[in-house]
């Protein structure tokens, strides 16, 4: 038994980097599917479909591909990339920030789903109540369709992060393996497995990985049921 | 002068509205069948919609006109939406929901405090509660204290009654006639319930298929036929302003008269409960079935209100006929065809109209 609590080094590694990157990658895609999901979820517009469904291809694109893509675009050589490096001497590819941009790309359309979702089911009857009362779209937007959405953006939030927390095909193209760096759990577990003789470090790890991410869901399972309650 | 002056033309589907209103400082009752355009009508007063054409001013003040392009936009109408189902914010307290508009009212328009919509609408007890735990007529008055808040010119009302169960429902009434009595706000109520209505306003627009079918006091409006054929079906009632005169405790009855004193009639005084001193005014309804027409008045009957007059006009509809009598006060009755030819009724006629006191509804 103590065997299974007995983490090396690199394994404390990787945990601790798996949950910076997901704390981050949570972060960063907040603002952006809160903005995405109000605007699908309010306004319509022409090619509304091919917008979503954009936004919807990483949910079934292999991540290989999409860890491929991003290393054409953000690459040392990639299409943006070159002048990242060229201008700023930023290089993303194989580093930290690879592998939050790796997980923030696959779990933006999850996030999105759920915040969109959360805002479908506030009445835009108390929205246009907002405005006869004064309020310009901001103050609306703030005072009465967030706080009315917020267990569903709560809910967004932690599927991005445990999604970030499962995040592999796309993290070892864009960003590699390397431990203390881009070597998240599922990498980590990955390594272990290919290695004889280290099934009792591949099982610490995958425990970590089985713990957290049934908490995350049933978080947000809690936080959706809220949301259905409260209508 | 016009509290409000709309011209407003809009196509939704097979749907069209087309109508031209103005509405004084009173209270302004529209009313209409469900599908005739009460609630389009309200969207683009208060620019919830946008309308094809149109031109709104309130107050001399230009809110609206296609022509201009000019659209003021909801936030900036000042206009004071209380909408059917209250719409109260439920992640706040009614406290908050009352205040929701009031930063960004201009101060100097505010002539409504806190306070005093407080207790003019008897919700101080409530202020810390959320919504959802309210009782549909606190709710209203909650929504009615939220419009006033944000320092409306006008106060749009959009089926207040029909929230309500019907023990309730006109509950409303007197807030609604103390706002626009202390406050001096404009209001247009809109409702489907036609004696509900007129228990409240008798200055009414007829809507009907998205155009309006007639406008103006409620008794000039029956004698024509199309509004008489478009209130028929929605209850035509009889409301009749009276005073309170005095108490007849041992009989246990009130006496009221009416404006010009010349009719007294007797309720039984629990109708009237203790709410109504000597002099106070209250409103009396009463359905034309209610009413009886007799060519003499009787005396060996139990029925005490028995009012002379002559009839005004007689509208036949399908195998009913409506009398308009006027006993000082004009009074609709309605009785069958056989009936007026029996007693071979016609305008000109003297008659009594007789009814018995319980059937009188009040309305303080």
């Amino acid at each position: 038994m103590n065997e299974l609590l007995n983490f090396s080094e690199d394994e404390l590694l990787a945990i601790g980097l798996s949950f910076r990157v997901a704390f981050w990658c949570a972060i960063f895609i907040l603002p952006p599917s809160v903005f995405l999901a109000w605007w699908l979820a309010r306004k319509q517009f022409r090619g509304k479909s091919i917008v979503e469904g954009f936004l919807n291809l990483p949910l079934v694109l292999p991540p290989v591909a999409t860890g491929f893509i991003l290393l054409l675009l953000l690459g040392t050589n990639g299409l943006i990339g070159k002048y990242l490096d060229e201008w700023f001497g930023i290089k993303l590819a194989f580093s930290f920030y690879a592998a939050v941009i790796a997980s923030m790309v696959v779990s933006f359309p999850l996030a999105i789903r759920a915040i969109r979702l959360s805002i479908e089911m506030v009445d835009p009857g108390y929205e246009e109540a907002a405005k006869t009362l004064g309020a310009n779209s901001l103050q609306t937007f703030i005072r009465v369709t967030l706080p009315l959405a917020l267990p569903g953006i709560i809910s967004g939030f932690v599927l991005a992060f445990a999604r970030s927390l499962g995040e592999f095909g796309a993290t070892i193209i864009f960003a590699g393996n390397i431990s203390g760096e881009t070597q998240t759990i599922p990498l980590a577990l990955f390594n272990e497995i290919q290695v004889p003789g280290h099934e009792t470090a591949a099982f610490r790890l995958l425990l970590v990985a089985v713990v957290f991410s049934f908490a995350a869901m049933s978080f947000s399972e809690i936080l959706v049921k809220k949301l259905h309650h409260r209508k | 002068m016009h509290a409000l002056s709309a011209r407003l033309k809009v196509q939704k589907g097979n749907f069209s509205l087309d109508v031209e209103v103005n509405f004084l400082k009173e209270i302004t009752g529209i009313f209409g069948p469900s599908g005739s355009g009460k609630t389009t009508l309200m969207h683009l007063i208060s620019g919830l919609e946008k309308p094809d054409e149109g031109h709104i001013e309130i107050d001399d003040s230009l809110i609206l006109d296609t022509s201009k392009n000019w659209n003021l936009k909801s936030r900036k109408r000042k206009i004071g939406y209380v909408f059917q189902e209250g719409r109260l914010f439920p992640h706040m307290t009614v406290q908050k929901n009352l205040l929701f508009g009031s930063i960004y009212a201009d101060k100097d328009q505010q002539n409504i405090h806190f306070d005093e919509v407080v207790d003019l609408l008897e919700i101080r007890g409530l202020l810390e509660k959320r919504p959802k735990s309210l009782s549909g007529g606190e709710k209203q008055r909650v929504a009615i204290g939220r419009a006033l808040l944000s320092a409306p010119k006008l106060l749009l009302m959009d089926e207040p009654f029909s929230s309500l169960d019907v023990a309730l429902r006109r509950q409303i009434i007197p807030y609604l006639i103390r706002i626009n009595k202390k406050l001096g706000i404009p209001m247009l109520v809109v409702s489907h319930d036609l004696p509900d209505l007129l228990s409240l306003t008798q200055e009414l627009f007829l809507l009907r298929n998205g155009r309006v079918e007639g406008h103006g006091n409620y008794f000039d409006l029956i004698q024509s036929e199309k509004s008489l054929e478009i209130m028929r079906g929605a209850g035509l009632m009889n409301v009749i302003p009276f005073k309170v005169e005095l108490h007849d405790v041992e009989n246990g009855l009130t006496h009221l008269i009416n404006r010009d004193a010349s009719h007294e009639i007797h309720v039984e005084r629990e109708l009237i409960n203790d709410c109504c001193k000597v002099g106070d005014e209250l409103n009396v309804s009463l359905r034309p079935e209610d009413i009886a027409i007799t060519l003499n008045e009787i005396s060996d009957i139990s029925i005490r209100n028995q009012l002379k007059g002559n009839i005004t006009k007689i509208i036949k509809k399908e195998n009913r006929t409506y009398c308009l009598v006027d006993v000082g006060f004009l009074l609709i009755v309605s009785i069958t065809q056989a009936s007026q030819q029996k007693m071979n009724l016609a305008v000109g006629t003297e008659v009594y109209c007789l009814f018995k006191s319980m059937a009188l509804q009040i309305n303080i």
